[in-house]
């Protein structure tokens, strides 16, 4: 019975995974029609390096998430702040307000901004976007800040008090370095938020202002080359890689609580 | 004496913020934020699924309902309806399928530190692109793909298995952007049930099949009503997944409402069909979260 | 005036009214104890004289200077939590320091007050290590002397010994009443533990639903609790009402004498009589004369405990318990007949 599970689980990963390898393993197979036999070449990377629109594309996504977690992470711990340390009317609806972006189909948020934004003059273009990822990333900054939040005592932050300190001290050396942890872990999660995001990006961009999963679908819609994935596999260890990190990270309670 | 006479070195009290005035200033950054981007959207996206016909220039705005008879003027659409739907249905089904057993398999099957990367394996590819998920199937399922050389591996003369542009395709796809939601949210529920109690049906001479469906599947039933909604309400609104791995049959209530933003121009039919695909959502939101509150009080 | 003054306190919150009227003085030096059930206010109280609390009504005085409208930083207190409330990312030296440094004393002057306060606390070379490499008892005493180094005008302890187990709860009742001692600190403690209660403190305040309904020595509280809440809480209690019938009270047929002064005439009165002061004999070996008061009744049943007895008993429709010494190994079988008997002097008068 325990060798059928592990087996079933095996097949369960080899689902999950297979496809992913059999398209990186084709952004090193020669053939630009991705016939067998492999043969082994870098040459879809070196193509890669001289082709300025996925490269230009790229950096968009890069500085997109960038920004976005920067901004994102600023507001969202600030917001956190005040829906898990204190008390008032509304706290509730305002947590429950969090959930739209994430619970709603993005097909509908991502049209919803495009008729919003068009009508407002805000238009299209890496502004818009940059509007809309901190907004679908916003409510993730509040959930992770404020689950770091929520394993932190607030009698820290009393002691402080008792020992002299004013509230904005006591914040700043006693609760901002030990939400540290859950706070770049919230980073983190807005970066490959955005990185990763591609509805909301598909309906706000124009011509010539993409990001990368925008651009690779149009490729992709167009007609492909292992360029495609190449690309995509860049994509896909970047963002494998940042939720490693957030998971070393955004663990309840952060690096100083645990023994 | 003065009052702060005694609290010799100590900062002197200045004048405090007022504690709303704090509050609102830490809050107002987010929500001013979540306002102009995603609340106000939909409210505009509202108003304009009763317009006529997309505002542009100086054409007059005229009211209407016509948008929301979209179903009766155009029977095509509830064809696109029914797609839609069986493929949520399918997605979800073998997603709670297989998605309970592979928690259940991690439950019982493995523990400590194997577990807990196994878990981790399980839901990475969640976390990365989803767009280059659904590419990564064509590899494997069109014709003369990765399925076919496999296959043809051990029968050379084998004809095509490729199914790229098919609905099992869509719902593949789909299957595997969304399971690990499924594995998850089982896992929670199936850690938090008692070995005491599957050992005490075991003892009353359950088999394991009774303890499978007597025992298991009714306490992890909320964690497999949470992944199910978690599944279906994207998968009702997917688009990309459609357009990719369906071809020319990908035609769902997704790929038809953003047609009507970005070819056909129509944003009145568009908004309207995306407000009642919402309403589809609430409704499912609506009746779940009362058996999820009754399975919790219980 | 120094040490505590808290006048005529008063909070609630919503409808539920927390703190009710509270004025006391908490005397510079003295050890006092806040004891009561739970929800009685003991936890408010305490957070409203540091500060983390603000009282609908009434003021609070540290040390002679209202402090009623100051925030907490301001006030010159010292509060010891009962989580501890260690900084985790700060070593224990850094701890002891943290209410140093907010008071502009550093560096080598300050190194020197934290060693003397871990010397104190008995934990001289501890100041390297970080609050999770050590034991609870140990983390208490480190929050202790980060609280009491920066020379608080009042020390605050909430609870601070109910997370440890009974022989270190022990230890750290003589250590923290040895540094009380030493360091002369006006301290308020509050406490869920009667015995922890009545065996550290000078003088024990005892909170019900929100009021001090009394404060007192320990001895005082005990042996004249002023309420009957006051006798059941502290320790346990026989109460016996009945009338005033000219200078004793009458109950249940029975004329029982006290020292307190009674009402008038006819007046519906309670007295509280401890267990322990109660001397059980059998019917027919008991003797009149020393004792004023003594009462037949029926053991229903006994409670063996080894060095002790419990015994229910009943006379007439009265249920009483008394506490005698297990000292000639043969209890009392249920259904003897005894004779109670007890000194005026414990017959004590309360309200309620
Ligand atoms: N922030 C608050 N909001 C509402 N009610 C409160 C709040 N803090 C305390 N209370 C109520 O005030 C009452 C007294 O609480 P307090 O914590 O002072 O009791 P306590 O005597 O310390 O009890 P315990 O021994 O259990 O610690 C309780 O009924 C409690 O529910
Ligand atoms: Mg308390």
């Amino acid at each position: 019975m325990i060798k059928i599970a592990r087996l079933f689980l095996a097949l369960v990963l080899v689902f999950l995974y297979l496809p992913i390898i059999v398209m990186a393993a084709m952004g090193f197979n020669a053939s630009p029609l991705y016939a067998l036999p492999f043969d082994f070449t870098t040459h879809w990377y070196q193509e890669l390096a001289g082709n300025g629109r996925l490269i230009e594309a790229g950096w968009n996504s890069i500085w997109l998430a960038v920004l976005t977690a920067v901004i994102a992470t600023a507001l969202g711990t600030l917001a956190a702040l005040a829906l898990w340390r204190r008390t008032f009317r509304g706290r509730s609806i305002l947590r429950i307000l969090l959930l739209p972006p994430i619970a709603i189909p993005w097909l509908i948020t991502g049209t919803a901004m495009l008729v919003f934004f068009f009508w407002t003059g805000i238009g299209r273009g890496l502004h818009a976007m940059l509007i809309g990822h901190v907004a679908l990333a916003i409510p993730y900054v509040v959930l992770v800040v404020g689950t770091g939040l929520q394993t932190l005592r607030a009698d820290l932050e009393e002691a402080a008090m008792s020992l002299g300190s004013t509230p904005i001290h006591a914040f700043f050396r006693v609760t901002l370095p030990l939400l540290l942890p859950s706070i770049v872990g919230a980073a983190l999660f807005a970066f490959a938020v955005s990185l990763d995001q591609f509805v909301i990006s598909y309906f706000l961009s124009v011509p010539g202002m993409t990001t990368l999963p925008v651009e690779i679908y149009s490729a992709i819609r167009k007609g492909f080359t292992p360029e495609i994935n190449a690309i995509s596999t860049i994509l896909l260890v970047a963002s494998m890689i940042i939720i490693l990190g957030f998971a070393r990270f955004a663990r309840p309670g952060g690096i100083g609580e645990r023994s | 004496m003065p009052p702060e006479a005694s609290a010799a070195g100590l900062p002197a009290t200045r004048r405090r913020m007022p504690s709303w005035l704090a509050t609102a200033a830490l809050l107002l950054p987010s929500y001013a934020w979540l306002t102009l981007a995603v609340l106000l959207p939909l409210a505009a996206m509202f108003a304009f699924s009763f317009l006529h016909a997309t505002p542009l220039g100086n054409k007059p705005v005229v009211w209407t309902l016509e948008q929301y008879r979209a179903f009766y003027d155009q029977p095509y659409l509830l064809g696109v309806a029914w797609a839609s739907l069986s493929i949520g249905l399918w997605t979800t089904g073998i997603c709670a399928v297989v998605g309970f057993a592979a928690a259940l398999a991690l439950v019982r099957a493995t523990a400590g530190r194997a577990r807990e990367t196994l878990l981790i394996l399980v839901l990475l590819p969640f976390w990365t692109n989803g767009l280059v998920r659904v590419f990564s199937w064509t590899m494997v399922i069109r014709e003369g793909g990765f399925l076919d050389v496999f296959v043809r591996w051990f029968w050379p003369s084998a004809p095509s298995l490729g199914f790229l542009y098919t609905t099992p395709a869509i719902v593949l796809g789909l299957v595997h952007g969304y399971l690990p939601y499924m594995v998850l949210t089982c896992y929670i529920a199936l850690l938090s049930v008692d070995e005491a109690v599957i050992e005490a049906a075991q003892s009353l001479g359950a088999r394991w099949w009774t303890v499978l469906f007597k025992i298991l599947v009714p306490l992890a039933a909320p964690g497999l009503v949470t992944g199910a909604i978690l599944i279906f309400v994207p998968v009702i609104g997917a688009f990309m997944e459609p357009r990719i791995l369906g071809g020319r049959v990908g035609v769902t209530m997704g790929t038809v409402i953003e047609d009507q933003f970005t070819q056909a121009f129509n944003w009145p039919l568009g908004s309207a069909l995306a407000f009642t695909m919402l309403a589809v959502v609430l409704a499912v939101f609506a009746t779940f979260s009362g058996v999820l509150r009754r399975s919790a009080t219980t | 005036m120094s040490g505590v003054d808290v006048t005529a306190v008063a909070k609630n919150y919503g409808a539920t009214k927390v703190l009710t009227d509270i004025t006391q003085n908490f005397e510079s030096g003295t050890f006092t104890s806040l004891l009561g059930p739970s929800g009685s206010g003991k936890t408010t109280l305490l957070r409203i004289i540091a500060g983390f609390v603000a009282p609908d009504e009434g003021a609070v005085r540290i040390a002679g200077a209202d402090v009623t409208g100051v925030p907490v930083h301001a006030r010159n207190i010292g509060m010891v939590f009962q989580s501890y409330a260690l900084f985790p990312h700060m070593s224990v030296a850094a701890n002891v320091g943290f209410g140093l440094g907010r008071r502009g004393i550093r560096g080598k002057a300050a190194k020197a007050q934290v060693d003397e306060a871990l010397e104190m606390v008995r934990l001289p070379g501890f100041g390297g290590r970080y609050p999770r490499q050590l034991s609870g008892g140990q983390q208490q005493r480190v929050a202790l002397a980060r609280a009491i180094v920066i020379r608080p005008d009042v020390l605050l302890l909430d609870e601070p010994l109910s997370a440890l187990d009974r022989r270190l709860r022990q230890e750290m009742q003589v250590e923290l009443l040895r540094i009380q001692r030493e360091s002369g600190l006006t301290t308020i403690f509050v406490t869920h533990d009667q015995e922890e209660a009545l065996t550290l403190s000078d003088k024990v305040a005892i909170l019900d639903r929100g009021r001090i309904v009394q404060m007192g020595r320990p001895a005082e509280v005990y042996e004249r609790p002023r309420t009957r809440f006051a006798a059941e809480f502290l320790g346990d209690a026989n109460f016996l009402t009945g009338k005033v019938r000219g200078s004793a009270v009458e109950i249940a047929g029975a004329t029982i004498m006290t020292e307190d002064r009674l009402p008038a005439e006819g007046a519906t009165v309670t007295l509280a009589v401890r267990p322990e002061k109660i001397a059980i004999r059998p019917a027919e070996t008991a003797r009149s004369g020393a004792v004023e008061n003594s009462l037949p009744a029926t053991v229903s049943s006994v409670i063996y405990t080894g060095t002790a007895l419990t015994y229910m008993l009943r006379s007439g429709d009265l249920h009483l318990k008394v506490f005698a010494q297990n000292s000639d190994g043969s209890p009392l079988a249920a259904g003897s007949a005894v004779v109670l008997s007890w000194s005026a002097r414990h017959s004590v008068m309360v309200e309620g």
